[in-house]
């Protein structure tokens, strides 16, 4: 059921995904991440930012690692999440997919400037 | 103010949502709140929410299954009344209509509350850190484990057998009895005994049918109320026993000949490359059995110029084992913290050990999640006192240390009857675990801890 969720992949969870490779990361720091990572175009709301999660966690392409502080956002204990081996297969086949779209985009000769 | 608001929209969200991460949501609204001050970035924030909160209540109520349906009272947030919906039913669509209502004048009222709260301080998210655990617990898993007969059909609960009201019941009164009678802190013990009757008055408990959540349930709140993460309830589906099995000699034969056929769990010892000792322990074994095999394997090392301990796969033990094995890592006594034992002169080392040469040699200790109780006491206490470097994985953080008392049939509690000086300014491993001060994976751990007792030997020369 939660990987129907994720078919096709949703542009929230891609998001998710991307922003947990390399570092595991609360749910504020996802949405900075992400917030980040789209130049700010993305800003997940809560209920966007957990339902892609539950979604994720159920699908267990994100795992809940553990508890604990940040010490760059005061003294309460956070939920960390870090990508599983899953999750960079599925990430990975996502950009696999978007760069078909995009040579085909770059032969169809719609892109200009610094997309070509 | 604005949090209450953003707490009042939350409800809006599916029970499931709520208990899963609705304290998180509000965290994080804090979180951007803190962040983004000033009239603007504050438009921003309460537009992105209410956007969200358009986009997400539909596709969340809409893709409601049964299986979210049941509650789970143990997530939710603190002081904040939640309205729970029917996991198989969507709303109705008055609800929907207030909900609607609620965000309309909600965003009407925005530029108001900024002007109002604004630039007031937001109130600290519930603590949720526990407080430093204090003390002691025994290992009444192993008792569990040893003393139910799995073979024994007779005591068995009948499959699909439900927690009824009555036994509910008498498991809140005898947790809090026991908690009254035998807790460090009596004043705590009233608290938390009034904190499940308050919980039990609003139906919280009205739901649950099965004895193992129901013990997880009791278990959160036991802590949430008290910060000690050394309080815990215990379910068994097979019958507990009447009273501690004090060992004997056939009652310990299978254990004795399962150490004898392991080496007493020294599974390696061994000298690696550029004089590396490594030595791989799963178990901290009764030393009344094992102190020879375990004075041997440190002595095969003695020549070593670094120590390696394996303990990814090490379930813990006998506190004197650890002990054991620490003397030969000072030079002089060392005080062990172990949260399950009263503070006394036998938790100092009995260092120094008479030829060892291991006590001035670089440690590293690999550890993962399957690293618990006596290895996270041997783990943390070596951290602690920067004795060694720890390489790996959080470790499982143990907390069957409580004395355990008896309810009924199925059911147990283990308190904290103990009081052991934690002289750290950090927790002790409950829970938490201990944390590596190199994380790697664990299948990495060796390979990484070698590779900084080579890079420590080379600067050394």
């Amino acid at each position: 059921m939660p990987k129907r969720k994720l078919d096709p992949l949703p542009s929230a969870a891609f998001q998710i995904l991307l922003s947990l490779v390399g570092e595991d990361l609360h749910g504020y720091g996802i949405m900075r991440q992400v917030a980040s990572q789209t130049g700010g175009r993305m800003r997940l709301g809560p209920g966007t930012l957990y339902s892609s999660i539950q979604a994720l966690l159920e699908a267990k392409y994100i795992e809940e690692i553990d508890l604990r502080e940040d010490p760059k956002l005061g003294n309460e204990r956070r939920r960390y999440y870090r990508l599983t081996a899953a999750g960079r297969k599925l990430a990975r086949t996502e950009a696999e997919r978007l760069a078909d779209l995009l040579r085909v985009a770059r032969a169809k000769k719609i892109l200009r400037g610094e997309y070509v | 103010m604005s949090d209450k608001v953003y707490a009042w929209l939350i409800r809006l969200f599916p029970a499931h949502f709520q208990d899963q991460f609705g304290a998180e949501a509000l965290l994080l609204f804090r979180d951007r709140a803190r962040d983004e001050r000033g009239f603007l970035p504050r438009l921003r924030l309460w537009l992105d929410l209410l956007f969200d909160l358009a986009v997400s209540l539909p596709r969340m109520h809409s893709s409601i299954t049964p299986e979210f349906g049941s509650i789970q009272a143990s997530r939710r947030f603190e002081r904040i009344f939640i309205f729970r919906v029917q996991g198989a039913e969507a709303p109705r669509p008055a609800a929907l209509l207030f909900g609607g209502i609620l965000s309309l004048a909600t965003l009407g009222a925005v530029p108001a509350l900024i002007n109002h709260f604004g630039n007031s301080r937001l109130p600290s998210a519930p603590a949720m850190r526990p407080r430093r655990t204090e003390l002691a617990i025994l290992g009444f898993r192993k008792l569990q484990a040893s003393q139910s007969n799995p073979n024994d059909p007779g005591h068995r609960l009948a499959e699909g057998e439900k927690l009824g009201e009555a036994e509910k019941q008498r498991v809140i009164e005898v947790v809090a009895a026991n908690l009254r009678q035998h807790y460090i802190h009596p004043e705590l013990a009233d608290k938390v005994a009034q904190a499940l009757a308050a919980h039990q008055k609003a139906g919280d408990y009205a739901s649950i049918t099965d004895g193992g959540a129901f013990a997880a349930l009791l278990t959160k709140q036991l802590r949430d109320t008290s910060r000690d993460m050394g309080l815990e309830v215990i379910y068994s589906r097979l019958p507990l026993p009447d009273r501690p099995v004090v060992p004997n000699a056939e009652r310990l034969a299978p254990y004795r000949r399962a150490l004898e056929e392991s080496n007493c769990n020294f599974e390696k010892i061994e000298v690696l490359p550029h004089s590396i000792g490594y030595l791989k322990l799963n178990s901290f074994p009764d030393p009344s059995i094992c102190s020879s095999e375990a004075k041997a394997a440190l002595a095969a090392l003695n020549d070593a110029k670094v120590i390696i301990f394996d303990l990814r796969d090490n379930h813990g033990g006998y506190p004197n084992m650890v002990m054991l094995i620490a003397a030969y890592l000072f030079d002089h006594p060392e005080y062990m913290y172990n949260p399950r034992d009263n503070t006394t002169e036998q938790s100092w080392t009995r260092s120094p050990v008479p030829g060892n040469k291991l006590a001035d040699k670089p440690v590293y200790v690999l550890t993962s999640a399957r690293t618990r109780s006596g290895a996270e006491h041997f783990s943390y206490n070596l951290k602690m006192l920067k004795r060694a470097t720890l390489v790996g994985e959080t470790t499982g953080g143990a907390t069957d240390v409580g004395t355990f008392h008896r309810i009924d049939d199925h059911f147990g509690i283990g308190i904290r009857e103990t009081r052991a000086i934690n002289p750290y300014s950090e927790p002790d491993w409950a829970v938490r675990g201990v944390k590596p001060d190199i994380k790697v994976d664990d299948p990495d751990a060796l390979r990484v801890a070698e590779k900084l007792a080579e890079q420590k030997l080379r600067a050394t020369r």
